[in-house]
């Protein structure tokens, strides 16, 4: 196909197998370095911030957020929703990318499914200390008990998300994991014996690459691609379903799961070009992550970038066609009212900034895309927010309509939410090989002619 | 290893190898050498049992078990006993619900022929002042405690002096309608010869009674009928707030204006600033102070002429002449020549006799200016040997009050440390009315007792025993009244029964009517005597206008912190007083909510954050009395504690700031208000605990949508719309349903009915609620965070020009709907529906996710942000056992009072009887002074609820949503046929 041809390598330079595993196993064989050392300090530092407040937080009551009897979520369920959001991108570049034959995901799926995990990690952590009572929160499961036999609520959207996270959390794990395997085998056999030889020695779970082991892999990979594919989809769904079931005006609407599945998608790439860029820098991978992913995944941006900017006219049409004053209101509230700075911000992030990247100039600037990218994070920490807080501060009655401020424990804690994710990142980096390397063999140069015929 | 057995017969052998023990062998794992397993356990356990048992360092006490317990009293239920209020002097009838023994909820007496049932924020919240550990505890002598006989002998020593030299006593006390407290006044004070009392109210009528001195010659206050009245003229005076009796008028008031009536009265309201009268008026005449006079004296010309001189003034005169007899011109003027001119008004148009009645005079304000004046003269210039303060604060309430420190003795009969009792050598510790004997004739004719429910929780005394203590003939209280009912009382009564059993009816019901000694009728209406004064309007500055909040009148109740949190009806503003400013007024002095300005007038000043208040005169300053008391003090730690909490009390420690220093006396009279004011911005802010934001129906002009800017959640209607055939009955509109109903609703229906027109939005409901149903106090802080607990708040919308707007109240509660969001989201089914269409709430369930509380509509849920509740042993002992004190992250809400229910349908069942309409009240039901809230069974249909839902004012709440609400509110009826475009606000 001419287009394949035409199209810069997936890997730059010409990297042999061994250069390959040399290059992605160098970050975890040596000491980490000074800027290794400088980052963790700043996320690990985070993340304690974070847990001060959380502690805090529990040990006190939620009045520690900004929170009152008309806004009943805001920071909480905000972070919630966008580290959910974050937490999509890998499951779509490993899944549904696989899938689809995508073969540059290669260079970006591991560090991407890492970063999903994280995410979901960072997500999972609102759900349990948004609630007034979180030593009980594993009553929102159902589990035998001697309540009489006491249940949960199937109707409730929580309950729903509930399942949702959980089974997106495991499903994407086990897919991480299953994926790691090969590259475990390797970070195993150039290990000095010692504890690390162990350790990986464990983790590898016997991997002897032999052909029938390659074999039962793959068709492993692909069945758990298969499974993982539909829940890409279903997570935002579900988490939309928290607010479209509602009957708050703009939280129920019936264009919510698509708007949220393409808005996570687009926040997720996002936070995957962010942290890419700056692994790629840091940790010498230029070759594996080169302007052929920077260009894709700028393109998936534009894409899901526009669907978002799509579906905010869309609402606002909807509320002015269905002649709901209420609904009316609060979209003209979002947009003029005492949050409009929150909803422009929003906008201008999310629909306007995106826009540059039709332009190949900035596609294929790292500087300018990691710039935006930022933006879009942003924005789309912003929409949640929006979404939450603007409708309801002024829902149907007007005397109890409300404002909203975060207090000092709200924003450490989603400092410490960001804390967490780096941290963990920042040890994945030094513990796990961040580029698929037995997956990024298939797609080198190397053995170029029986690439070409295969395809 | 069972040792060898000998055996000496066969029996024995067969006994030695039956194989009993085999069965249930022991273990074969043993200790060697020692005991066996089962030993060793029982060993143990038992050195285990008493290591614990001695540790436990209890010794054995023995109690012994009730089994014949005292008659009628049964664990667990409660009993009520008719009492009076003493929240304030209009002395409410009671019923005190006791439970085990205390009592822990105050109730309107519903056969009470004053109040008829209603009871306000006020006397809800009096419970509190006796579970307050603050109290005086027992007597003090020069600041230290001491018994009741070193007291007694202290005071009985210096009094004894002052009865050999003759030396001035006197007597300064509130409003005294107590028959026995007056008896053993006059017999204490006859024991000297220089003695005096001195009445003073606070919130003073004095004027009214010297008019009624010059036009009646009698100084008399006459029982103003509002449910007589057709057409009713109040002239700054808020008599459904805080005027006089204001349960009482209430109540006549909603009769009197009830639609679907043969009549209907029309309600006039001339005031500086918006009071809860002026909201529920037909019209609105805003006057600045200065103007009163000369309004009631146009308004005087134009009822004697019919001419017309303001065509408002001649409207409402032409209104007034029509309704002869059957109209009510009051008067809240401290200026005698102006009552005057009201009192020959009356008369004139023959409302005495009818509307005002003088023959069963009402007492509940008694106070005479002229002797306070001449008392405070006198102790400022250390005339006064003795004065004995009791039942009320001067060096707080008065101007110059601080002169009571003056006498050469201060004796203060008090239950708390107040301004005036921190000052005096003697404290007499007051009981509680509920834990004292005492008696009340709030109207002449009418006379209550008080009984006591509990023994006193302190070494504290009624104020008659102390009476009759220093008098030198000491005597129970119980005692003391019991012979007053008999010797004055019971002959009037003129009972058929002996004594005893009138006395036990009394204690029965309450109360006890009697025919009065007839009264002298007026003098007929003479010629005018004086023009009143008309102040000439101050050159510059603003007027001032003093006035007191429903809640904390005039600071008496500034212990008290559910009526500290109460937001105030008109402002919606909690636990701080304001300078309330109309909008004009504050636009052009630059000022928003909140700005700190500065009041000063005569030398006198107050620092006081302002307030925008609509339909406030522009040239007016409003401010509350009452606020920076004393006893405020105690709420430093009112709230919870934690980084970025602020404190409850202002930078001086207190709530508020007390405006009392502005008051004035003008010719003899307490006067409350001034001119020549000067306002100056200090540039500092505050930040003010007002629970509402948006004041109005509509939607800010900016964002209206096409759809629509107004909300139709308060509906209005007109008498002629509802007087119009065929719109006397509302059908429910039985919406196209895909599905069955999801709630049968076999046996019950629970729904309530709320009167918008009838409810005056003065918040006793929401105090009720707090009662009943233990609701936490929260603090200033978390009611500036919007964190209100209330479980019932009221909504509070204007509309129209802000100069002078129309008002609307809509109590705010659960609505209890049959399809309710909160049930479906909840998680963890903490809230669900039950089989009677209640939303229940599970608070050992609830996790906290508060999903229900963003989902419901009406925004009526209550989450516990913090652990609110305390530790309090004394406070504690006022919550109500049956329902649960909740903890820190759990949602809570309305319930329709479930426990109320369930007593109830208990009851029935056990007597074998259905449940009839009216069995069940709910707390907000039982306590509305205007009746405007019906509660009942959906499925009854002769019930009340039942017959009002089919009514053509009911409408629901947000109804287009279909959440069907179990709530029905009838709606606000108008006089006048509204303008275009305003058909469905408030």
């Amino acid at each position: 196909m001419a287009d394949i041809v035409l199209s810069p390598p997936l890997v730059s330079g010409h990297k042999s197998l061994v250069e390959v595993t040399d290059d992605v196993c160098r970050p975890m064989e040596r000491r980490p370095g000074l800027v290794w050392w400088a980052a963790f300090a700043v996320a690990f530092s985070m993340l304690l911030l974070g847990m001060a407040a959380i502690s805090y937080e529990i040990a006190t009551g939620i009045g520690t957020w900004g929170l009152n009897t008309t806004v009943g979520w805001a920071f909480d369920i905000t972070n919630f929703v966008f580290w959910i959001g974050i937490g999509h991108a890998g499951t779509l570049i490993s899944a549904i990318l696989f899938l689809f034959r995508q073969r540059w995901r290669t260079g970006v799926n591991r560090a991407a499914e890492a970063m999903t995990l994280f995410a979901v990690m960072c997500a999972g952590i609102f759900p349990l200390i948004h609630m007034g009572r979180p030593w009980f929160g594993y009553w929102i499961f159902p589990y035998p008990n001697f309540r009489g036999s006491l249940w949960i609520n199937f109707r409730s959207p929580l309950a729903w998300d509930a399942f949702a996270i959980s089974t997106y959390f495991i499903i994407s794990a086990t897919f991480w994991f299953v994926g790691l395997i090969p590259d475990l085998a390797t970070v195993r056999d150039r290990a000095q014996p010692g504890l690390r030889k162990k350790i990986f020695t464990i983790l590898s779970l016997g991997w002897d690459g032999a052909y029938t082991t390659w074999n039962r892999y793959e068709m492993v990979y692909l069945l758990l691609a298969g499974l993982a594919t539909p829940l890409v989809v279903s997570v935002h769904t579900i988490v939309s379903w928290d607010f479209a079931t509602s009957v708050i005006p703009g939280w129920h609407a019936t264009i919510f799961p698509p708007y949220f599945v393409a808005g996570a998608i687009f926040s997720g790439m996002a936070m995957v070009l962010t942290l890419m860029i700056i692994a790629r820098k840091v940790m010498g991978l230029e070759a594996y992550i080169n302007l052929r992913h920077l260009d894709v995944m700028s393109k998936l941006i534009i894409t899901t970038g526009s669907i978002v900017g799509l579906a905010y006219l869309t609402e606002f049409f909807t509320a002015q066609y269905g002649g709901n004053r209420y609904e009316q209101f609060v979209f003209l509230n979002r947009a003029g009212g005492p949050f409009a700075w929150a909803y422009w911000t929003m906008v201008s992030c999310n629909v306007i900034t995106p826009q540059l990247l039709w332009f190949r100039k900035i596609r294929h600037n790292w500087t300018l895309v990691f710039i935006i990218t930022i933006f879009v994070n942003i924005g789309m920490w912003f929409e949640r927010f929006v979404i939450i807080v603007t409708s309801l501060h002024r829902d149907y009655l007007p005397a109890s309509w409300a404002s909203y401020r975060p207090t000092s424990i709200e924003i450490a804690t989603l400092i410490g939410s960001f804390g967490l994710f780096f941290t963990a990142f920042l040890v994945f980096c030094r513990v796990l090989p961040v580029i698929a390397m037995a997956e990024i063999k298939g797609v080198l140069k190397h053995g170029a002619n029986h690439e070409e015929a295969h395809r | 290893m069972m040792p060898e057995k000998h055996w000496r017969s066969l029996e024995e052998w067969q006994a030695i190898s039956e194989p009993d023990g085999a069965e249930f062998a022991e273990s074969p794992i043993g200790i060697a050498g020692g005991p066996d397993r089962r030993g060793f356990l029982k060993a143990a356990g038992f050195s285990f049992g008493a290591a614990m048992l001695a540790g436990c360092g209890r010794t054995a006490q023995k109690i012994e078990p009730n089994l014949a317990q005292p008659e009628g009293f049964i664990p667990g239920r409660p009993v009520y006993f008719a009492s009076t209020c003493s929240g304030c002097t209009a002395a409410c009838g009671t019923l005190v619900k006791v439970r085990d023994g205390r009592p822990i909820k105050l109730e309107g007496n519903p056969d009470h022929p004053v109040s008829r049932g209603g009871l306000c924020a006020v006397g809800q919240a009096s419970i509190l002042g006796l579970y307050d550990s603050q109290r005086v505890a027992q007597p003090m002598l020069n600041g230290k405690p001491a018994s009741w006989t070193q007291a007694d002998a202290f005071v009985q020593v210096r009094l004894d002096e002052v009865r050999k030299n003759g030396g001035a006593v006197r007597l300064l006390t509130g409003t005294v309608h107590s028959p026995t407290e007056a008896t053993w006044i006059r017999r204490f004070l006859d024991s000297f010869r220089n003695a005096r009392h001195i009445e003073y109210d606070a919130l003073s009528s004095s004027a009214i009674l010297d008019a009624h001195t010059q036009t009646h010659s009698a100084r008399i206050l006459p029982r103003y009928r509002f449910d007589k009245a057709d057409v009713i003229v109040a002239i700054d005076a808020d008599f459904l707030g805080t005027w006089i009796s204001p349960v009482e008028f209430a109540r006549g008031y909603a009769e009197s204006r009830d639609p679907n009536g043969a009549r209907y009265a029309w309600h006039v309201q001339v005031e500086p600033r918006m009071s809860l009268s002026g909201t529920k008026a037909d019209r609105r005449v805003v006057l600045g102070p200065g103007e009163i006079a000369a309004f009631v004296n146009d308004l005087s010309d134009a009822v004697r002429t019919g001419g017309s001189g303001r065509s408002e003034v001649a409207e409402i005169a032409k209104r007034l002449r029509e309704a002869r007899g059957r109209g009510l011109v009051v008067c809240g003027s401290q200026d005698v020549a102006v009552q005057a001119l009201v009192t020959r008004m009356n008369e004139a148009l023959g409302n005495y006799g009818s509307t005002l009645e003088t023959d069963r005079a009402s007492r509940q304000r008694r106070g005479n200016d002229g002797e306070l004046g001449g008392l405070l003269a006198e102790l400022r210039d250390g005339r006064v040997d003795v004065l004995i303060v009791a039942g009320a604060n001067p060096a707080f309430e008065l101007p110059g009050g601080a002169a009571v420190a003056k006498a050469k003795l201060l004796v203060v009969h008090a239950e708390r440390l107040d301004e005036t009792a921190a000052t005096a050598q003697v404290v007499s510790a007051a009981s509680h009315s509920l834990e004292s004997w005492s008696d009340a004739e709030p109207v002449e004719g009418t006379a209550s007792i008080v009984q006591p429910c509990i023994r006193p929780l302190f070494q504290t005394r009624p104020w008659v025993e102390t009476l009759a203590a220093w008098t030198g003939k000491p005597d129970t209280a119980l005692a003391l009244i019991r012979d007053e009912w008999q010797k004055t009382i019971f002959p009037k009564a003129k009972a058929s029964v002996a004594f005893e059993q009138f006395w036990e009816k009394i204690l029965r019901d309450g109360f006890a009517q009697y025919e009065p000694a007839a009264r002298a009728k007026a003098a007929t209406a003479a010629a005018r005597e004086a023009e009143p004064r008309r102040t000439p309007p101050a050159p510059e500055g603003f007027e001032l206008v003093l006035y007191a909040k429903t809640a904390l009148l005039e600071g008496r109740h500034a212990y008290n912190p559910w009526l500290q949190e109460v937001p105030d009806p008109v402002t919606k503003v909690a636990w701080d007083n304001y300078a309330c400013l109309a909008p004009g007024a504050a636009a052009k002095l630059a000022v928003a909510t909140g700005d700190v300005v500065r009041i000063e007038c005569g030398g006198q000043s107050v620092e006081l954050p302002a307030l925008v208040q609509p339909g406030q005169h522009d040239g007016t300053v409003a401010i509350a009395l009452g606020y920076g008391n004393r006893l405020s003090a105690r709420f430093a730690k009112a709230g919870p504690e934690w980084i970025e909490a602020r404190p409850t009390l202002n930078e001086k420690g207190l709530v508020g700031g007390n405006a009392a220093p502005l008051l004035t006396f003008e010719h003899g009279s307490l006067t409350y208000s001034r001119s020549g004011v000067k306002l100056a911005k200090t540039g500092r802010s505050v930040a003010l605990a007002c629970t509402q934001e948006h004041h109005t129906l509509t939607v800010p002009e900016r964002l209206k949508p096409a759809a629509g800017a107004t909300r139709p959640i308060v509906q209005e209607t007109t008498l002629v719309q509802i007087r119009a055939p065929g719109v006397g009955h509302s059908k429910e509109k039985s919406r196209p349903e895909l599905w069955p109903p999801d709630h049968p609703y076999p046996v019950h229906h629970w729904a309530m009915v709320v009167d918008l027109n009838a409810c005056t939005g003065c918040a006793a409901c929401v105090v009720a609620c707090q009662a009943e149903n233990n609701i936490p106090v929260v603090g200033k802080d978390e009611m500036r965070r919007k964190r209100e607990m209330h479980w019932m708040r009221i909504d509070r919308y204007y509309s129209g020009a802000p100069e002078n707007p129309r008002v609307a109240h809509q109590p705010m509660f659960c609505q209890q709907c049959d399809h309710a969001p909160c049930e479906t989201v909840c998680p963890v089914l903490a809230t669900s529906h039950s089989e009677e269409g209640l939303n229940q709430q599970t608070y050992n369930r609830c996790v906290g996710t508060r999903y229900c509380a963003n989902n419901c509509p009406y925004k009526v849920r209550r989450f516990n942000w913090f652990q609110y509740s305390r530790e309090d042993r004394v406070a504690n002992l006022a919550l109500n056992p049956d329902v649960t004190v909740r903890s820190r992250g759990v949602m809570e809400k309305c319930t329709f009072c479930v426990q109320r229910i369930q007593e109830a349908k208990i009851e029935s069942k056990r007597a074998d009887r259905p449940l009839r309409d009216g069995d069940i009240q709910t707390a907000c039901q039982q306590t509305c002074p205007a009746k405007a809230i019906v509660f009942g069974d959906l499925d009854d249909p002769r019930s009340e609820a039942s017959r009002l839902m089919a009514s053509g004012r009911r409408y629901r709440v947000l109804e287009e949503i279909n959440v069907r609400p179990a709530v029905g509110y009838l709606k606000i009826v108008r006089p006048d046929a509204p303008a275009d475009g305003e058909k469905e606000n408030g």
